[in-house]
């Protein structure tokens, strides 16, 4: 049997009793499988003198060769045919270039129905018509980014009326639909029905600041949710305080606090991760952080900063076993959270790199364009 | 000023140009000299803070500072004028005529300078820059501006009042097209500071009849032919680590004249403990979001080392990457350098495909080829040849970008009988 299956579809995704063990020999099976069918990925491997056996213990975990979301972003590793993929879906690539991933039928099944589990336990699988907002792209043939695919999967979570989406599909491209959204958002606060709204915090930021500019505070029924992901994209500069967010949504939507979830993901590590209500990403029993040295990319201990890293056996398409982000963060142990949830989270604290860089230098791309022969 | 008045100065700009234009009476000699003043007043004590507040180093900072005082002062002023504007034209009877011609230089009228943020205060540089020349300006101020252009404006304008007539700041966002267009048709020329998307944007965005001066981005590099010199190449690694590369006539890289993978390995071994050595006297802050952003590029290069034909080489805080192919591209900047092959014979081809947007290159080589490397590289896009050390370094009434700014501010009258 596939340990996966017995891993993925355990009731609570955060009772890390008795499925340990479990973990570590998925992760091994993972590795061992993508080495035989990723040359490419046997070689990095090789290149660390890594073995399987090395990978004895949970605390050894980080001495899987660990891949920087930037190489997927350059390289494409695969780990079957293409024909066998079943979904696929490019990073939204804020900074520019962009990680090509697919799913295999059979990662695809166990990650839906994690999905289930997972958010069965944060009590967001509805079986009430819901009115859908979706603050992000409409899904279109032009167009695979995760996000939108994202977007669209959470609508399934709750049967949806309507969606209406803030950007909408042109056929070509992309239109705002500001005015789509606002009469939409008072159809629906007349419906006895629940209302979601899904997508990119920047956009409900601005949402819910053009609502309060025109003076609209609505009350839609008490159930109705909001369910954010993703970074501020290019908006960083706009980001604001978590409680003055939520006091606004409150004010112009009617939504309490306790029905606005945060979710983290990638592309690069499909994996949910949702802010309990203490504000905190508890890891589930499907993956493990591990923060990294900004150096050396060595583990290092609870409490410092530094680079964010997951492993996960989940994906069997592509080697993502053993993935680093972009995001510097923090993991604590989970029992000093208080939130009922016992296994450690982790706390964001930016995005690598320089704050809008001041340079006058060419970008690689104004480069490109000149030395395309 | 709140965002009502300031887009009711923008509903006024026409007439307030125009009234500008009118009254007309600021000379070139007060600016020159409210400049003067400014920087005899300037001093650490004061002023050091103010730089240090945008994350230099108090070494880089005092250089910077005593950089400023130099070129507000009157001499650099009137010395530049003098270079750029070359000897005064005057009256003469043109050839085959029997008329009498008055040549003047004479400002084009009014600046909208679109400034990039990417250098601290250089907008009000180029506003100055405008008021040398005579012209009214129109500053819309970058994105991520620091606020130290609008600090010096103020300070000019209480040495001299006069010149608040010649400037009109705005703060509204590149994306409102609108309120750009608007400071653009008010504008005989548009001085665009930025990236290739922020030049296509104003020449979007312009009319015909407004002319577009571009201060685009731009790329440089050292060349590297034969037996370099440790002294040479400390010069190079000087300017990687005094520009954290970031400047567009920073050292992005280093071509070394050969066709060999091997050479260029061995050179950028050497290399790295010239670089390392230096990075060591010219400490940087630890940020661990920039540490942590070059350990992933230069990890990612590592791993893509195992089917690409390139070798990373690290060192505590700089790095060196050789590759085999002679592409010119931006480099990981803060003190991460690559070396790439470019044998004298291809040199001319693959510079060319880069046109306008090579800026400086420093020339290493033996005395007897310096004619030919200076000759091949000038028929490029690169507008400056100098040595690694003064890549950055500037003097007074030196072309920008390959051209006075101060012509480009100015056109010729010619008035006859």
């Amino acid at each position: 049997m596939d340990l996966r299956r017995k891993l993925f579809l355990r009731k609570n995704p955060y009772d890390l009793r008795k499925t340990g063990d479990l973990f570590l020999k998925a992760v091994r099976n993972d590795v061992a499988f993508h080495a035989e069918n990723c040359p490419e990925y046997a070689q990095i491997l090789k290149s660390f003198d890594f073995s399987i056996d090395d990978i004895d213990s949970e605390e050894m975990l980080y001495k899987v060769p660990v891949i920087p979301t930037l190489y997927y972003k350059r390289n494409y590793l695969c780990s079957m045919p293409e024909k066998k993929l079943a979904v696929k879906a490019t990073s939204s690539g804020t900074k520019g270039s962009q990680s090509r991933v697919g799913f295999d039928k059979k990662t695809l099944f166990y990650g839906i129905l994690m999905m289930i589990r997972y958010l069965t336990f944060h009590k967001l699988i509805s079986l009430l018509p819901t009115n859908y907002i979706v603050l992000g792209y409409e899904p279109s043939k032009h167009t695979q980014m995760g996000a939108i695919k994202t977007a669209y999967g959470i609508t399934k979570f709750a049967p949806a009326l309507h969606r209406e989406y803030a950007l909408k599909d042109t056929g070509t491209g992309y239109e705002l639909n500001n005015e789509g959204i606002k009469k939409a958002l008072i159809r629906y606060s007349k419906s006895r029905l629940p209302v979601r709204l899904v997508g990119f915090p920047s956009y409900m930021y601005f949402l819910i600041k053009t609502l309060k500019e025109n003076q609209i505070s609505l009350k839609l029924n008490s159930n109705s949710k909001v369910l954010l992901g993703g970074g501020w994209k290019q908006f960083s500069d706009e980001e604001i305080d978590r409680n003055l967010f939520f006091e606004l949504i409150h004010y112009t939507l009617g939504i309490e606090k306790h029905n606005c979830f945060e979710f983290y993901s990638a592309v690069e590590h499909p994996l949910p991760y949702v802010k309990c209500k203490n504000g905190h990403f508890h890891v589930p029993i499907y993956s493990r952080a591990i923060i990294r040295d900004v150096k050396t990319l060595e583990p290092v201990p609870p409490g410092c900063v530094g680079l964010l890293s997951f492993v996960s056996p989940l994906v069997s398409s592509m080697p993502l076993t053993s993935v680093v982000t972009d995001d510097l963060a923090v993991v604590y142990d989970g029992e000093s959270c208080g939130c009922g949830i016992s296994t450690p989270y982790f706390e964001l604290k930016g995005r690598a790199g320089v704050n809008q860089i001041k340079t006058c230098t060419s970008d690689a791309s104004e480069l490109a364009r000149k030395g395309a022969k | 000023m709140t965002d009502e008045d300031s887009y009711a100065e923008l509903e006024r700009l026409d007439t307030l140009i125009f009234e500008a234009r009118e009254k007309a009476s600021l000379s070139v000699s007060s600016v020159i000299n409210a400049c003067e003043v400014l920087s005899r007043t300037l001093n650490e004590c004061d002023h050091l803070h103010l730089l240090l507040d945008t994350g230099m180093t108090e070494n880089k900072a005092r250089k910077e500072l005593q950089l400023v005082k130099q070129i507000l002062s009157k001499e650099y002023s009137e010395n530049r004028i003098k270079t750029e504007l070359g000897t005064p034209l005057g009256c003469f009877t043109p050839y085959g005529e029997n008329i009498s011609v008055r040549q003047e230089w004479k400002p084009l009228g009014v600046l909208l300078h679109i400034a990039a943020g990417n250098v601290d205060a250089l907008p009000v540089f180029s506003v100055i820059e405008g008021l040398l020349t005579g012209n009214i300006n129109i500053l819309k101020l970058p994105g991520n501006d620091d606020g130290l252009s609008v600090l010096i404006l103020q300070e000019l304008i209480k040495i001299e009042p006069l010149i608040a007539q010649y400037v009109f700041v705005f703060d509204y966002p590149s994306h409102n097209v609108e309120a750009v267009k608007k400071m653009a048709s008010a504008s005989d020329a548009v001085v665009v500071w930025g990236g290739d998307s922020a030049v296509s944007a104003v020449r979007n965005m312009a009319n015909p009849d407004t002319r577009i001066i571009e201060w685009g981005h731009k790329v440089s590099f050292a060349y590297v032919s034969d037996n370099a010199s440790d002294n040479e190449l400390d010069g190079v690694a000087y300017n990687i680590c005094d520009t954290n590369q970031v400047f567009c006539n920073s050292c992005q890289g280093i071509f070394v004249d050969t066709d060999s993978f091997d050479e260029v390995v061995s050179f950028a071994e050497r290399f790295l403990l010239i670089l390392e050595h230096m990075v060591e006297s010219m400490p940087n802050d630890n940020d661990p979001y920039l540490s942590a952003q070059n350990t992933l590029e230069l990890y990612t290069e590592r791993l893509e080392s195992a089917k690409y034909r390139k070798r990373v080489f690290t060192a505590n805080n700089c790095s060196v990457i050789a590759y085999d192919d002679m592409t010119l591209t931006p480099s990981y900047m803060y003190r991460n350098c690559w070396v790439r092959p470019l044998p004298r014979g291809r040199l001319l081809a693959e510079l060319c495909q880069y046109k306008n947007h090579l800026n400086t290159a420093a020339l290493i080589c033996n005395e007897r080829d310096k004619d030919a490397f200076e000759t091949l590289l000038s028929k490029t896009g690169l507008v400056r040849i100098t040595n690694g050390k003064r890549m950055s370094e500037g003097y007074c009434g030196m072309p920008h970008d390959g051209e006075f700014s101060l012509r480009r501010y100015m056109k010729i009258m010619s008035y006859e009988d």
